[in-house]
């Protein structure tokens, strides 16, 4: 069975040194006001291409409110 | 990447970065009097000089504007460096001999009494050390030139033009706040606030954020709000033939790199809100008109703005840039605001693709999605009040009357026009698909207006981030944002500068997606201008009293009403077949999912509305929720006690709720 991750509320496959770059690729999350949380804990932006997430995280991309 | 190595620490950079930089992320420290990170580097203090050897050759250069470009040794402390930036902390002291900045450096460098006497020495604290940061940052950050320098030698001085006052500047106090000395005072604040420092501190930490982090974040600057148009795209977002879906192969067509790159003329700030240094706005200058009494000329666009694009572009199966370019100058020509434009027009071209309009009813004009030759047409008949032009003009309210008057429509033609008009309350959709957030349902339906967004953009903390999943989340959204939003509408302010940049810690905060900085400036921004303190509960409370008054004038004049706040189903699901099968795998996971219904042996038709069963039933317990959250009755009215605790029970009010 698959290995999953929880990427704001919905399960996607887990993948081997999946970095938080690699999440928002899989989730096609373009925007770039973001705000990344993995099992609670703040991922900032300059560690998005080297933390890793280990399988069955909890993660919350959270877009932040623009729209004119 | 190239290796560097800086005073025997090695480290690798990207080609370009300058030595200042790659030695600061070395720790190591490089003394500057007149370098910000925020300005161009300009090397006038020259005290950041250091030692390059690039090969066997050794010269001496400017840290702060020299680009590494290939390998090389630096070395920020040899004797010659030392021994230059003494001389040149000397010769800044023998002529500012009080100026703290310097004083620090000459302590630091041991320099105890200039060799030399300066003939123009200046014993003021503050003297102007002619660094040149502020007349940098009135052009860079907020692409002014009000000041500059003028004379030479130690006649050298900043100055306004003909040292007289400059009217262009609107005191914005980036010069005050950027100036290293304290030589720049402001000494005259048009507006009188009572305490103008606070107002200044907050509205420098913004121009601030705009010179640091905007070209990361949304690159308002550089292209406004076009930059949601691919996002939206990304997002299935983007209104694509009258909202019956949200992307489109073609959209790389018009989004906002195609803008920058071949349209976008002006890096300028547009003035619609003096000394704000995002600038959005954009124009197009020198482009061609191809129709209408202005072809062949060339011309100057205001935009567009996103609004423009997803509404006169994907909304109505047009993804041509010019076409774009061409509506929006003649809807500003024509003072047509181009959503109400486009919504219309793509109502009126769904009806002709369905058949309830054809050749004959539309005077000829050919009205499929992507006919831009016809959508044209359109927007200069209305300007000239002929033909079926006129008729679109009217907005999709009177249209759906007039074609079930004078057409011979079935009751299901006359349903689905019902459905598919994007419009509530009269007014038509600004351009974003709502049917995966029902909080941007509400946002809409709510609005007391109509159907617009700018009460509440919930999309993203709604359907995206799953932030606010019960009808309570929703309901206090829909109270919190729409009351916040409104207080920038009683108060003259714009409202992208509260979260279209965000601070840097932002993500740390406890609630991001408010931006609390942003929130305490707009306190400060008050209470500095009005020296009444608030906070930013009663900022809220501010807004509360108008709003709910605004509510019950809408009720005294027949509307404010729970059948008002009603919307397309269009803008809460799939409306025909095609539209469900398009994103078939997303309904059919929710029906099963979310309402339990076994969906095999199920035709698209059955489940098609099964759903908007559910979809139309959610609505309205979110009206139930928010009307109880804003303390209005169950038919959306404002209740008198809700009213007294406002203190807005005056007796016109009361005399109206008593009906």
């Amino acid at each position: 069975m698959k290995k999953k991750i929880t990427v704001n509320k919905q399960e996607i496959d887990w993948e081997e040194n999946m970095t938080i770059t690699r999440i928002l690729e899989v989730m096609n999350y373009t925007f770039k006001m973001l705000v990344v949380k993995v099992d609670g804990k703040l991922i900032k932006k300059q560690d998005y291409d080297r933390f890793v997430v280990s399988a069955h995280a909890d993660v919350k991309v959270i877009h932040l409110i623009s729209g004119g | 990447m190239i290796k560097i190595n800086i005073d025997g620490k090695k480290t690798e950079v990207q080609n370009g970065t300058t030595i200042l930089s790659a030695a600061k992320k070395l720790g190591i420290d490089i003394p500057t009097l007149c370098h910000q990170p925020t300005v161009e580097a300009y090397d006038a203090c020259r005290l950041c000089v250091v030692d390059v050897t690039d090969g066997k050759k050794t010269k001496m250069v400017t840290s702060c504007n020299y680009p590494i470009r290939k390998e090389i040794e630096v070395d920020t402390k040899s004797d010659k460096v030392i021994k230059t930036r003494k001389t040149l902390i000397e010769m800044m002291l023998s002529r500012w001999p009080n100026v703290r900045a310097i004083k620090n450096l000459a302590g630091e460098y041991e320099v105890e009494k200039p060799r030399m006497k300066h003939p123009k020495i200046d014993y003021n604290p503050n003297a102007c050390i002619l660094c040149g940061l502020c007349v940098n940052a009135c052009s860079e950050i907020m692409w002014e030139d009000i000041i500059g320098f003028a004379g030479r030698g130690d006649k050298r001085k900043v100055v306004m033009p003909f040292e007289e006052h400059n009217i262009a500047c609107v005191g914005c106090s980036t010069c005050e706040n950027i100036c290293p000395t304290g030589a720049i005072k402001m000494v005259e604040d048009p507006n009188s606030p009572v305490d103008g420092a606070r107002i200044k501190k907050y509205g420098y930490n913004v121009t601030k954020e705009m010179a640091q982090l905007d070209a990361d974040q949304c690159d308002m600057r550089g292209v406004g709000t076009a930059h949601l148009a691919e996002i939206m795209d990304d997002y299935d977002l983007l209104p694509t033939m009258n909202y019956q879906y949200g992307s489109h192969n073609d959209t790389p067509n018009i989004s906002s790199p195609v803008f920058k790159k071949k349209y976008f003329t002006q890096g300028l700030p547009d003035g619609c809100y003096l000394g704000c240094s995002m600038a959005c706005a954009k124009t197009a200058e020198g482009f061609e008109l191809k129709t209408g009494p202005y072809k062949g000329e060339k011309v100057l666009v205001d935009g567009p703005e996103y609004e423009t694009v997803g509404g006169c572009g994907s909304n109505l199966g047009i993804f041509d840039p010019e076409f774009i370019l061409e509506s929006n100058f003649y809807c500003d020509t024509y003072g047509l605001d181009t959503i109400s434009y486009a919504t219309s027009t793509a109502f009126a071209m769904e009806c002709f693709e369905h058949g309830i309009l054809n050749k004959e009813r539309t005077g000829g004009l050919d009205l499929r999605f992507g006919n831009k030759e016809a959508a044209m047409e359109v927007l200069h008949q209305m300007a000239r009040g002929e033909g079926f032009g006129v008729t679109i003009g009217q907005g999709i309210r009177r249209m759906k009357k007039i074609f079930a008057e004078e057409y011979d429509l079935t009751d299901a033609q006359i349903d689905f026009m019902q459905d598919i008009g994007m419009e509530c309350k009269g007014m038509e959709y600004s351009e974003y698909v709502t049917k995966e957030s029902l909080a941007q349902q509400g946002g809409y339906g709510l609005a007391l207006k109509g159907a617009q967004h700018d009460e509440a953009w919930l999309i993203f903390m709604d359907m995206v981030n799953k932030q606010i999943p019960t009808f309570k989340d929703k309901a206090e959204a829909l109270h919190y944002f729409p009351m916040f939003r409104t207080w920038f509408g009683l108060m003259g302010l714009c409202k992208l500068p509260w979260n279209d940049v965000e601070p840097i810690d932002n993500a740390e905060t406890d609630e991001p997606a408010k931006v609390p900085a942003h929130l305490e400036g707009y306190v400060n921004f008050f209470s500095g201008m009005t020296g009444k303190e608030i906070d930013k509960f009663e900022l809220i409370r501010q807004s509360e009293r108008v709003y709910n008054f605004q509510r019950v004038f809408n009720y005294r004049l027949g509307f404010g009403t729970r059948e008002h706040d009603a919307i397309p189903y269009r803008s809460a699901g799939p409306v025909t077949i095609k539209e469900y099968e398009s994103r078939s795998e997303r309904y059919d996971k929710e029906l099963e999912e979310k309402w339990d219904y076994d969906i095999s042996g199920k035709t698209t038709e059955e489940k098609r509305d099964y759903l908007r069963k559910m979809r139309e039933d959610a609505y309205e317990k979110l009206c139930d929720a928010v009307y109880k959250r804003r303390g209005w009755d169950s038919n959306g009215v404002p209740t008198l006690e809700k009213m007294q605790e406002l203190k807005m029970d005056i007796p016109e009010v009361k005399k109206v709720l008593a009906k």
